[in-house]
């Protein structure tokens, strides 16, 4: 066991989610250094007003794993990403009520009209997610093919690459301006604190403590 | 990629261990199983294969899915490689040993093989050391098997270590008595595992209070016990929980400086399990170092007895070890095989040369050494 890793490390996701996670930082009373907000610093790990607690700032997807491995110790993602890697090793105990979307299947307006979803036997779908979506079409007895993409899935349906799609959708702009319909909802999303499992039993009451800190602020919320 | 590199492949999750991992665990096995001897556990070694319905049944079942089965041309009958050796030793237990005095301690160690790691510990094939403690239904049983573990981990030099200790039964007793249908407690459990409040509070309706009571009721033991106790649990929960304040008491007792920890709802991993159990971590090692609990040596109708024991995993206990110091070994020039015996007697490695050495110190280096018989001397070599 390095010194560096008796720090508590935080993993934060960059990007949308961070905006609103900062009022719950800032009422956690966790202050980053500056150069935390400055969008064109390189730095990737940050100290906060905690001698003990640093922060680091990765891909939304990589928080999962580092926390799930034990890299960080606490972190904050979508129950979509929890969902999609299924760690036995993280818990999620505390729903942050912040970034508040739903994980949807989608298909272009034409196919709606003679499409009977009961006959399907396998289905081929462009998504970021292809464990939620196998498990999800799996559960009903049809077999999904997933072609995995990191974005832009709104695309795939247009230029043949794949007739539906399995996304994000929180207003349903994007769906609409690329000519798609939602046709059925797998699950809601929020965003949730997660905690390394093997951390909260080592360390119960330093990991603990930041816990119930972020439990009794979402509360609040 | 040459010839060789292509023979050197091994499949995922199985590795060679080199020195000086292989002697650390060889050893590390061997004095694990003499300090559970101290406690009067005697050794039993179980076949690597077993016919499968035998290996499978009752308690073996939650490992169906782990076990690599292969046809016996012999008997024409299907085989199942161990997964696990906890069924083995209550097999055992309650067959060829059903006559000998209860309560019986048995202890082992081995290798097992599984069809799948996962993605935070890839060995497919690691091993198992262990203990078994079968027919006592006392908390003193619990208490020695978990006091037993720990020492004997402590023994070996492993440092930080917590237990958390858990009560499987729990959830499955509330949903009873809440008459929760199958797929919601299912679920529920599932949501329990992953301490996934946001799930718990829909799963569970109107009784959400309760389990997000018992989600919290997490954490430090003794804090953790209060909260327990505060909560109305059924009667058959209660005496399990009754019996997990015995036993964090006498653990405490024993153990004054071990960090315990209590998580009542925890339940993956002891699906067989029938009361108190534990998992072993050690502070900044990854996964778990052990785990064990109460259970019944089967479930299938036959005759069955209280049984309680531990199983350590190798592969995760060496994580928790200190690196193994570089061993003390000298080099003995050519033709002093006499010399070299005597050393070896008192207790030296000593390599012998085995052609005349132009320079025997850097022969000795050469080899790894850290020592040099020079002038009929055993002399450290940095002076050498």
């Amino acid at each position: 066991m390095t010194a560096a890793n008796e720090n508590l490390v935080l993993a934060l996701p960059k990007g949308r989610i961070l905006k609103e996670l900062m009022p719950l930082l800032k009422a956690a009373d966790i202050v980053p250094e500056p150069a935390f907000e400055d969008d064109d610093s390189r730095q990737l790990r940050f100290s906060t007003n905690h001698p003990n607690l640093d922060i680091i700032r990765v891909r939304s997807f990589d928080v999962a794993t580092f926390v799930a491995f034990g890299a960080a110790h606490l972190g904050v993602a979508g129950n979509d990403v929890v969902m999609e890697f299924d760690y036995p090793e993280l818990y999620s105990p505390v729903d942050l009520g912040i970034g508040k979307c739903h994980l949807a299947v989608a298909e272009p307006n034409d196919l709606v009209k003679r499409d009977d979803p009961t006959r399907w036997s396998h289905v081929r779908i462009a998504t970021k997610y292809p464990d939620i979506t196998k498990r999800h079409f799996a559960a009903r007895g049809v077999q999904a093919e997933c072609i995995k993409l990191n974005g832009a899935m709104e695309l795939a349906p247009k230029l043949g690459l794949a007739r539906r799609i399995v996304d994000l959708v929180s207003t349903g702009t994007t769906l609409k301006a690329n000519d798609l319909v939602e046709i059925e909802r797998i699950v809601d999303v929020t965003s949730r604190l997660i905690v390394n499992r093997a951390a909260l039993k080592t360390r119960p009451h330093d990991v603990g403590s930041w816990v119930e800190r972020f439990r009794e602020v979402a509360d609040a919320a | 990629m040459t010839a060789n590199a292509d023979q050197a492949l091994l499949p995922a999750g199985l590795q060679d261990l080199l020195p000086p991992a292989a002697a650390q665990e060889a050893g590390a096995v061997e004095r694990l199983i003499q300090a559970f001897r101290g406690y009067g556990y005697d050794r039993v070694k179980p076949p690597l294969i077993e016919f499968e319905d035998a290996l499978l049944a009752g308690a073996g079942a939650a490992l169906a899915q782990q076990t690599f089965r292969l046809m016996d041309p012999v008997s024409q009958r299907m085989l199942g490689v161990r997964a696990d050796m906890t069924t083995q030793v209550a097999r055992i237990a309650t067959s060829r040993l059903s006559r000998a005095p209860r309560p019986l301690r048995l202890c082992y160690g081995g290798q097992v093989l599984r069809v799948t790691g996962s993605q935070l510990r890839p060995e497919r094939q690691f091993a198992q050391v262990g203990a078994e403690l079968i027919g006592s239904e006392s908390e003193h049983a619990d208490a020695e098997a978990l006091i037993m573990a720990v020492s004997g981990l402590n023994g070996i030099g492993a440092e930080g270590l917590t237990v958390d200790l858990n009560l499987p039964p729990l959830v499955a007793a509330l949903a009873e008595r809440l008459q929760l249908d199958a797929e919601v407690t299912q679920r529920l459990r599932q949501a329990l595992d992953r301490k996934d409040a946001a799930a718990v509070a829909q799963l569970a309706g109107d009784h959400a209070p309760l389990f997000q009571g018992l989600l919290r009721a997490a954490g430090p033991a003794q804090d953790a016990l209060d909260d327990l106790f505060a909560l109305d649990l059924p009667e058959r929960v209660q005496r399990e929980a009754d019996r997990l304040k015995r036993v964090v008491a006498l653990v405490q007792a024993a153990l004054p400086d071990l960090t315990l920890t209590v998580d009542p709802v925890e339940h993956r991993g002891f699906e067989y399990h029938r009361g108190v159990t534990f998992t072993i971590y050690a502070r900044g090692v990854r996964g778990e170092l052990g785990r064990g609990g109460r259970y019944t040596t089967d479930a299938d109708g036959g005759p069955w007895e209280p049984a309680t024991g531990f199983t350590l995993f190798m592969d995760s206990v060496l994580r928790a070890l200190p690196e193994p110091a570089a061993p003390a070994r000298v080099y003995v020039p050519h033709a002093h095989a006499r010399t070299a015996a005597r050393l070896r007697t008192d207790g030296w490695q000593a390599i012998a040369g085995l052609v005349p050495e132009d320079d025997p110190a850097a022969e000795a280096r050469r080899l790894g050494c850290t020592h040099l018989l020079k002038n009929g001397d055993v002399q450290p070599l940095d002076d050498a």
